[in-house]
């Protein structure tokens, strides 16, 4: 009996020798000096020293060299502090240099009397995962200086332009007035082109000083009432509105964390494409805003044109026309600015529609501080 | 205002030849009278105020219509040390730039700046501009009785230095 009983415990201690050794977590114990007592396979393979090697040194000496005084002064307050230790994050040097970095847990180890007798930890290598964050948030910080380098670009360039493009527009203008009629019909003609160019000129340029300022001139996010924000959209509207004939209906609409005066302006823009692009009858629209897990849905429904779905994409690019200047004029800015005003706010923007059969266009704002119903 | 007889002279300070001559067309059209002097930088400027050579025949101007880029001498700089020379500030300036930027509005106008006006970029608004500017500060406005008239008190240059 006894010696069978031996034989299972000394299999028991065996197969738990194994596991101690072979786990895929690096692991060892230190006394209350810092000394390396215990420590498994995994973690002799991770740094690249023998057991032997380890056993019996002060472990901040596997350390990188400028954290070896603070880790053996972290070792002595932890020992005896009643506060279980919370994980940290240490750099180890590997033997052949190569310094790794190390996800670390460590426990007390107490005796039968519960008193401290040192520590036990174990280690997780994320050395690479700490090089993937690093390489990922360095491309984020590369790709918003390109990003905020663009716009800048987009502002200097529209705002510069506007300088020499004043002299053509109001010179052309200036000669139209003082010669229309007396140089012949070919050059009323021709100064109406110049004249009808740099005015064109003049819009498309205002447009992209407008567009890049959504980014480089903005407004500071606040708890803003799209009701008031729709309240100024369709102020801002009223000649279009009462002109059309529109019927504007409104669901209740949240304070969502946003820039209002954007906010405002995306919903002018999709409330005043919906009264443009009417299909003969009055145009009646529909603003709503459905509350999801994690964003307002807002939606601005219609009853006119409608979009192909083919389209669907390409309206929200900068300059992009689907119709021409005689029917619906315009520089084909305004969905663009919606784009980027619903992605400044963590959001989306999107059409639903059939031709002939009206359009609903859909944005989501990510919901934020002091959001309500 | 007995003022009225004698022409009114304005100073325009402008560096951009087409922006001058769109002013010029601009007071004919709004049939403006006036004796019209132009200078294109900072410099210019204020040595037409001061007198200096070659401006030693310069008139004093009723009013001056300034714009804040220009070359040299900046047109802030202009205009601050303008309204720090006890012989000129009361000369009204108009600021007529094309900057629509917050920063210079509040300057311009902590610097005593009489007015502060974008340039239109359409014509028709550029032109309704200029007239109203002629129309309120020759006709509306009582101009301070020592620029015009009184021409010799300005001369002392008392300046003013900080």
């Amino acid at each position: 009996m006894v010696a069978e009983c031996s034989t299972e415990e000394s299999e028991a201690a065996q197969q738990y020798q194994r596991l101690f050794e072979e786990a895929p977590v690096a692991y060892h114990e230190i006394d209350t000096d810092g000394t390396v007592i215990r420590v498994n396979h995994t973690e002799c393979d991770l740094l690249g020293f023998t057991a032997a090697e380890m056993i019996g040194q002060p472990i901040w000496k596997f350390l990188v060299a400028d954290d070896q005084t603070a880790s053996r002064q972290r070792i002595a307050r932890k020992m005896w502090a009643p506060e279980p230790i919370p994980p940290s994050e240490r750099e180890f040097v590997r033997r052949d240099g190569v310094v790794l970095t190390l996800e670390v847990y460590e426990n007390r180890i107490l005796d039968h009397a519960a008193r401290v007798v040192g520590i036990r930890t174990t280690m997780l290598d994320i050395t690479q995962r700490k090089h993937s964050e690093e390489a990922l948030a360095q491309r984020t910080a590369e790709l918003m200086r390109s990003n905020a380098e663009l716009e800048q670009f987009a502002y200097v360039a529209s705002h510069d332009l506007q300088e020499p493009l004043r002299m053509v527009s109001s010179y052309t203008q200036l000669l139209a007035r003082r010669y229309q009629g007396t140089l012949g019909s070919d050059a009323d003609e021709f100064i109406a082109f110049a004249v009808d160019g740099a005015k064109r000129m003049q819009a498309l340029i205002n447009d992209l000083l407008v567009y890049s300022r959504v980014g480089t001139h903005a407004g500071k996010f606040q708890a803003a009432s799209s009701e008031r924000a729709l309240g100024s959209a369709l102020a801002n509207l009223r000649a279009a509105i009462e002109e059309s004939g529109a019927v504007i209906h409104r669901g209740p609409l949240p304070v969502v964390f946003a820039d209002p005066l954007q906010l405002s302006q995306l919903l002018q823009n999709l409330i005043g494409n919906a009264i443009k692009y009417r299909d003969g009858a009055p145009p009646e629209i529909n603003v709503a805003c459905e509350d999801a897990p994690r964003e307002w849905r807002f939606s601005v429904r219609d009853n006119g044109i409608g979009i192909d779905p083919k389209y669907a994409v390409r309206i929200f690019q900068v300059f992009q026309r689907l119709h021409n200047k005689k029917d619906y004029p315009g520089t084909g800015i305004g969905l663009a600015i919606c784009k980027k005003i619903a992605e400044r706010h963590g959001g989306r923007i999107w059409v639903e529609s059939l031709p002939g059969q009206g359009a609903t266009f859909c944005f989501t704002i990510r919901k934020g501080e002091g959001d309500s119903k | 205002m007995a003022c009225n007889t004698s022409p009114i002279e304005i100073l325009l300070v402008e560096d951009n030849p087409g922006d001058v001559r769109l002013t010029v067309e601009a007071m004919k059209e709004g049939r403006v009278i006036n004796n019209l002097s132009v200078v294109s930088d900072g410099v210019e400027a204020l040595a037409f105020l001061r007198r200096e050579p070659p401006y030693q025949d310069a008139s004093r101007p009723d009013l001056i219509l300034l714009d804040l880029n220009l070359p040299k001498l900046d047109g802030r700089e202009v205009l601050r040390q303008i309204k720090n020379d006890k012989s000129l500030l009361r000369i009204p300036v108009v600021v007529l730039t094309t900057s629509p930027a917050e920063e210079d509005i509040l300057r311009s106008y902590d610097l005593h700046a009489n007015c502060y006006i974008l340039k239109p970029v359409d014509l028709e608004q550029f032109l309704e501009v200029v007239k109203s500017i002629s129309d309120f500060w020759f006709s509306v406005v009582r101009l301070p009785p020592d620029v015009r008239g009184v021409s010799d008190a300005w001369c002392a240059n008392e300046v003013i230095t900080h």
